[in-house]
C-alpha cells in the first residue's frame, strides 16, 4: 500500500528505464499519531456528569401560619442519615469503608411524630425510651431472584409499602407504555413520543392530591456525609415520591438517636 | 553440492493499515471528548440514578472542598455578546460594587487586572486579596503561581484560598460567597438569570465524602439569596435501579 510502483508507460524498448518503487515510511507516522491519542486519553474526559436537581424552600420566616403546609402526623416518615461512628474511648471518629475509604452511613427513620403522641419527653424533661419508635434500615438495592422480579429491601422496602398507591398506578403506566398503548416503539423518534406521553401521564399520578402518599422528610446529622443525602434523594426519585424536603435536624432527633444507640448496646 | 537459497526477505513491514487506525482512534477521542478543566481541589461526585445531563452553557458551578473552601467556575455562551470573558468582567463589576456598599475598604480593579479575571478558570479568593492576586499574572511563572495559591501550595499563611463563606448568614449583611452569587445573577447576562431562576444555572459539584454539615452551609446560603433551586453534579450509579 505504501508503495507505487511506477512504470516507464512504454512497450520497455527504448532504453532500459528501470521500474521505480517509491515506498513511504509511515511508522513514525504511527508513532506520532499514538503520541497523540495518548495526550487525549490523558487529558480528556468523556463522561459528562449527570444532575440533580433540588428546589428548597426560602429562608424568608412565614409570618403565616396557616400559610405553613404541615405534613399530617400520619403521612410523615422522617429519614435520618448519620454517620456510623467507632465506638469505644474515643467517639466522634468516624467509621471509613476498608475497601473505598468511603465514609459509612447509617440510615434511621421513624413514621409520624418524634416519640409518638406523646412525646419523648416524661415530665421534668426525663427521655421516655419506651417511646422511643426510631427504627434502623439499610440502603439495599433489590433483590433479583432466577425469574428476575425484583424485591425491594431495606429503606426502598418501606417507602415503597407506604407509597403503595401511587406505584400501583405508575407501574400500570409502565405496563401500557410496554405494550405500545402510548404509540409505537419501534423507531427511536416514535419512542421518544411515547416516553413523552408516558412521563407526563407518571407525573399526573405522582401530584394527584387523592391518591394517599407519604411525606418524606430528610435529615442528616453534620457528620453523615453528603453521598448519604443523594443516595435518599435518589431513593426519592426510584420510588416516585413527589412530596419530600431537605430539613435541619432537631434536638428531639439527636435524643432519639442517642437513646436508640444505648438501647442498642 | 547444491545450496539450499534462502531468499532474502525484505523486512519492510507496512504501517499505512496501522497508520489508519491511528488516526481513526485520534479522531474519535478528538470528537467525543472534553478537556479536563483545571481545578483547585479534585472531587469524585455521588453516583446518583439522575439521568439528566449537566447544562453546558450558562452554568455557574460551585466547587467545594472537603475542607469547606468554595471556588467558582462559569461556562457561558459561545455567543459574542456573552462570551466567557465578556461575562467575567461584568461580573468583576457588580461584585465590586456590591463589596464597595457594605465595606468600608474600598476595592477597585484595573483594566489589566480584569483583563487576567476573564482568563481565569476556577476562581476564589477573598475580595480583599483579589487585586493581589491577579496582579500574580504579570510576575514570571505567575500561572503556576496562582495555581499554588488555589490549591493552598504555596507556604503564604496569608493567601487565602476559597470564597468566603459563614454559617451563620442573613440578608443584610450577606458574604462574599453569596455576594458573587447575586453578581452572576445580576451582571445583565439574561441567559444566565434565566437558568438560575429555573434552577439549571447554579450547580454544586462536591466530594461524596463531604461531610453534610459543609454542603448545608452552601445550601443555606444559596437559601438566603433566594436561590432556592439548584442542582447537584453526581455521577451516573452503574446498575442503575
Amino acid at each position: 500500500m505504501a508503495e507505487v510502483q511506477q512504470s516507464s508507460g512504454g512497450d520497455g524498448k527504448k532504453g532500459h528505464q528501470k521500474k521505480m518503487t517509491i515506498r513511504v515510511d509511515f511508522t513514525p507516522m504511527v508513532d506520532m499519531n499514538m503520541l497523540l491519542i495518548t495526550f487525549f486519553m490523558l487529558c480528556t474526559t468523556m463522561i459528562k456528569s449527570q444532575t440533580l436537581t433540588i428546589a428548597l424552600p426560602t429562608n424568608e420566616k412565614v409570618q403565616n401560619e396557616e400559610n405553613m403546609s404541615q405534613a399530617s402526623a400520619d403521612d410523615a416518615i422522617t429519614i435520618i442519615i448519620d454517620a456510623k461512628k467507632k465506638p469505644g474511648p474515643t467517639p466522634g471518629t468516624l467509621v471509613v469503608d476498608s475497601v473505598n475509604g468511603n465514609v459509612v452511613n447509617e440510615i434511621y427513620y421513624y413514621d409520624g411524630k418524634p416519640g409518638g403522641d406523646t412525646g419523648m419527653f416524661g415530665p421534668g424533661g426525663v427521655v421516655l425510651s419506651a417511646n422511643n419508635n426510631l427504627k434502623k434500615s439499610e440502603l439495599l438495592s433489590d433483590e433479583v431472584n432466577s425469574v428476575g422480579d425484583h424485591k425491594a429491601r431495606g429503606i426502598r422496602e418501606i417507602i415503597q409499602a407506604r407509597n403503595k398507591a401511587v406505584l400501583e398506578k405508575i407501574n400500570a403506566l409502565k405496563k401500557q407504555l410496554e405494550e405500545g398503548k402510548f404509540g409505537s416503539l419501534e423507531t427511536k423518534a416514535d419512542r421518544e413520543a411515547a416516553m413523552a406521553k408516558y412521563n407526563e401521564e407518571a407525573s399526573k399520578v405522582r401530584k394527584d392530591e387523592n391518591v394517599k402518599k407519604p411525606v418524606i422528610i430528610i435529615k442528616s446529622t453534620p457528620e453523615a456525609s453528603y453521598r448519604g443525602l443523594v443516595d435518599i434523594l435518589d431513593e426519592m426519585q426510584i420510588n416516585s415520591i413527589s412530596k419530600y424536603q431537605i430539613d435541619n435536624i432537631t434536638d428531639v432527633d439527636l435524643v432519639m438517636l442517642d437513646d436508640y444507640r444505648k438501647h442498642q448496646k | 553440492m547444491g545450496r539450499v537459497k534462502i531468499a532474502r526477505k525484505s523486512t519492510f513491514i507496512d504501517m499505512t493499515a496501522m497508520s489508519d487506525v491511528t488516526v481513526l482512534l485520534l479522531t474519535f477521542f478528538m470528537l467525543t471528548s472534553t478537556f479536563l478543566s483545571k481545578e483547585p481541589a479534585t472531587v469524585i461526585t455521588p453516583a446518583s440514578v439522575s439521568t439528566e445531563k449537566v447544562q453546558e452553557t450558562n452554568v455557574l458551578q460551585v466547587l467545594v472542598s472537603p475542607k469547606g473552601q468554595v471556588w467558582l467556575t462559569m461556562n457561558n455562551d459561545t455567543s459574542a455578546q456573552w462570551s466567557n470573558a465578556k461575562m467575567r468582567v461584568a461580573m468583576l463589576d457588580e461584585v465590586t460594587q456590591l463589596y464597595n456598599a457594605q465595606h468600608k475598604n474600598k476595592i477597585s480593579f484595573t483594566p489589566a487586572q480584569k483583563a487576567t479575571f476573564s482568563k481565569l478558570g476556577a476562581f476564589g479568593v477573598p475580595l480583599s486579596q483579589m487585586g493581589e492576586f491577579l496582579s500574580l499574572a504579570d510576575e514570571p511563572e505567575g500561572l503556576t503561581k496562582m495555581d499554588q495559591w488555589l490549591a493552598g501550595e504555596d507556604n503564604n499563611p496569608k493567601h487565602i484560598s476559597g470564597i468566603p463563606i459563614a454559617k451563620e448568614n442573613n440578608e443584610d449583611n450577606l458574604n462574599e460567597f453569596q455576594l458573587w452569587i447575586k453578581a452572576a445573577r445580576q451582571a445583565g447576562n439574561d441567559n444566565l438569570s434565566q437558568a438560575m431562576k429555573d434552577g439549571a444555572g447554579v450547580a454544586i459539584k462536591a466530594d461524596q465524602n463531604t461531610s453534610f454539615d459543609i454542603i448545608h452551609m452552601v445550601m443555606d446560603n444559596l437559601q438566603t439569596v433566594r436561590q432556592n433551586k439548584f442542582t447537584l453534579l453526581t455521577a451516573l450509579k452503574a446498575g442503575g435501579e
